[in-house]
């Protein structure tokens, strides 16, 4: 009873850290299933994401005018907000464009998609360090959710609940869109056989940018909840996609409820492992996908998939 | 790598050789054209580095994207005999390979069932242990500093020694394990060993129902890939002074990858000495202009990709074929345009 007690704030932590790695594999999951791409620049897209909000919600705003005058006056919490709503729309541009330049990789092997995604995460990750500099900086959050309160003589962080609980709000949402949206259907069919659904009328071109443009808008939206949490660096990128790739594997590609387990069930052993040995905790994670991988080659719900091959 | 089968492949080559002088007269010209020694010394050790990478990219079709910690590996592990045991340049080097094999085969016993992109994977996997091992073990790796004053020494020879302490005596030993390598590698992917890798790379499937073993190729190919790693890592140790996890992260082990392809690994040879040396003065002289030179260096491996994912070597191979079909006007325009790379 005693160890359960003394585990409890770390499973709690644990359990918050797991819905925020479901958050990021989100927008990882629905590329991966839909296209059958590992899109490495997911993480700089993250980053990117997290950098433009910073600026929508404290913007340097010399030689902006009145216009500027007036958009500091209203409340952080509002350009929060703002910032939470257009980051994502910036991003999902770049990530189009980008699936327009990868276009030519497809048919090939899927190292290909990954290579070129790769190049691309360099890439933006540089055009960050010109635009914002190589420094760590901060994203303001609003007042109602930061702070911290204690609960059984351990402070918790009241952002981590609410990020926690955005992470619900999002995995719901991206379910009602696939579950119960025609377009969830066109996508979902589009993964399953690419090839009947154009033959059914399905512009799978048109298709094929709009999922790129919302997965890569899912990790904007991940990046703006995340680094208020685990800080702003241009490299934040890397720290992300590997947990984000991992947790897609270990639930199984293709799979939404796989990605959604695996990221609480990462989180979970992650926070477990912080408990005893916190230098080792993250990686404990990749123990955990080695041993789960060697044991079940498709990840825990996965089911065959073209990237074997 | 398309060579007929009929014809016994020469020990030494053309390129061999010219790639030997011009890499042996380095520490004359080299001054001379605006680069350093110790340019060359780096250069020479990331193309023994990325020629044993290409024996699993290049000619066996498997993309390791973790093959940075091999490379760390055999860097901690030649530190550590320096530091700890005796102070020899030889036995250094020797555990390095050793410890690079011993990584790498221990990995490969996990990987060799996988193909494909859960191959590319678990090579992330592992390497993100091996890093952060590297990382978090204090007392023996030294953490994020890594090891440090690891001494150049004396290469004895029994009857003389040569200090390595500067770095043209330096470049030379380091020369000197490259022709080994080379001959060494280009003996092995032109035996029946090295058309299994290629047979594999074409069709793993079919490969095995020819008969081969082809987890043991696999694995065999993976644990000498890391054992080069290993040797290239010993080396750098001496020649930085120390070793330290940098080496090992994501990015260096992106970095082998992409100079690997660029050069154009997928069909040559030579493709990774290409690569090694276009990413090192590319290095240079992109940094002596802009400090994000990273920038301009991943775009154009992205235009690599995209346009011409055989590279640079597959640029010259187009070009010398357009030349000799220039030369024979009235000839039959040759058909077979083999794609290797796929």
């Amino acid at each position: 009873m005693d160890i359960i007690l003394n585990l409890l704030p770390h499973i709690i932590n644990g359990l918050a850290l797991g819905l925020l790695f479901a958050l990021i594999a989100l927008g990882f999951m629905l590329i991966v299933g839909v296209m059958e791409l590992i899109n490495l620049a997911h993480g700089s897209l993250f980053a990117l994401g997290a950098y433009i909000a910073m600026t929508l919600i404290d913007p340097n705003i010399a030689g902006w005018g009145s216009f500027g005058v007036w958009y500091m006056e209203l409340s952080l919490t509002l350009r929060y907000v703002i910032g939470l709503a257009l980051a994502p729309a910036f991003v999902a541009i770049v990530g189009m464009g980008l699936e327009i330049c990868m276009r030519r990789t497809y048919g090939k092997k899927a190292e290909y998609g990954l290579l070129l995604t790769f190049g691309a995460a360099l890439v933006i990750e540089e055009s960050i360090r010109i635009i914002w500099g190589s420094s760590e900086q901060f994203l303001p959050v609003p007042e109602m959710v930061s702070g911290a309160f204690i609960a059984g003589g351990m402070i918790y962080s009241n952002y981590r609940f609410f990020a926690a609980g955005f992470g619900i709000f999002m995995i719901a949402l991206v379910w009602l869109f696939l579950e119960k949206t025609p377009y969830g259907s066109i996508i979902k069919a589009g993964a399953h056989d690419s090839e009947m659904v154009r033959a059914l009328g399905v512009n799978l071109t048109v298709l094929r940018l709009m999922v790129f443009g919302l997965g890569a808008s899912l990790s904007a939206v991940a990046g703006v909840i995340l680094t208020p949490i685990w800080g702003l660096r241009p490299h934040v990128g890397v720290d992300v996609v590997i947990p984000a790739f991992l947790i897609i594997v270990l639930g199984g590609i293709g799979s939404f409820w796989g990605a959604v387990v695996a990221g609480i069930l990462v989180g979970l052993v992650v926070g477990i492992f912080g408990a005893y040995a916190s230098e080792w905790s993250l990686m404990s994670m990749y123990i955990l996908l080695i041993i789960v991988i060697t044991f079940r080659t498709r990840g825990l719900f996965g089911k065959k998939s073209a990237l074997e091959n | 790598m398309n060579n007929a089968l009929a014809k016994p492949t020469p020990i030494i080559t053309k390129p061999m050789i010219a790639l030997f002088v011009m890499l042996g007269t380095f520490p004359l010209w080299g001054e001379a054209v605006g680069l350093y020694h110790y340019l060359g010394v780096e250069i020479v050790i990331w193309i023994i580095y990325a020629l044993g990478f290409n024996l699993l990219l290049g000619y066996t079709g498997l993309p390791s994207f973790g093959h940075g910690a091999y490379f760390g590996v055999g860097a901690y592990a030649y530190g550590l005999v320096q530091l700890g045991l005796i102070e020899s340049v030889w036995a250094g080097v020797l555990v390095a390979v050793i410890a690079g094999a011993v990584a790498a085969g221990i990995v490969a016993c996990f990987l060799s069932h996988r193909r494909g992109i859960y191959y590319a994977l678990m090579t992330i996997a592992f390497g993100q242990v091996f890093w952060f091992i590297a990382m978090k073990w204090h007392t023996v790796t030294g953490g994020e500093d890594g090891l440090l004053n690891i001494y150049r020494g004396t290469l004895s020879f029994g009857v003389f020694d040569v200090s390595l302490r500067d770095n043209v005596p330096l470049f030379y030993f380091v020369f000197a394990v490259l022709i080994i390598v080379v001959i060494c590698l280009w003996r092995l992917v032109h035996s029946p060993f090295g058309k299994a890798l290629q047979a594999i790379r074409m069709n793993e499937m079919r490969a095995g129902f020819v008969g081969y073993n082809v987890w043991l190729i696999k694995w065999t190919v993976f644990m000498l890939s890391g054992a080069i790693a290993g040797l290239a890592g010993g080396l750098f140790a001496i020649t930085q002074e120390s070793a330290y996890p940098d080496v090992m992260g994501l990015h260096a082990s992106g970095y082998i990858v992409m100079l690997t392809l660029i050069g154009g690994g997928f069909v040559s040879f030579w493709g990774p000495v290409i690569g090694a040396i276009v990413f090192f003065v590319a290095r240079d002289l992109l940094g002596s202009i802009t400090e994000t030179w990273l920038l301009w260096y991943g775009l154009m491996f992205m235009a690599v990709i995209l346009f011409k994912p055989e590279g640079i070597a597959g640029i010259w191979q187009d070009l010398s074929k357009k030349l000799s079909r220039n030369q024979k006007q009235n000839a039959p325009v040759v058909s077979q345009h083999v794609k290797a790379g796929e």
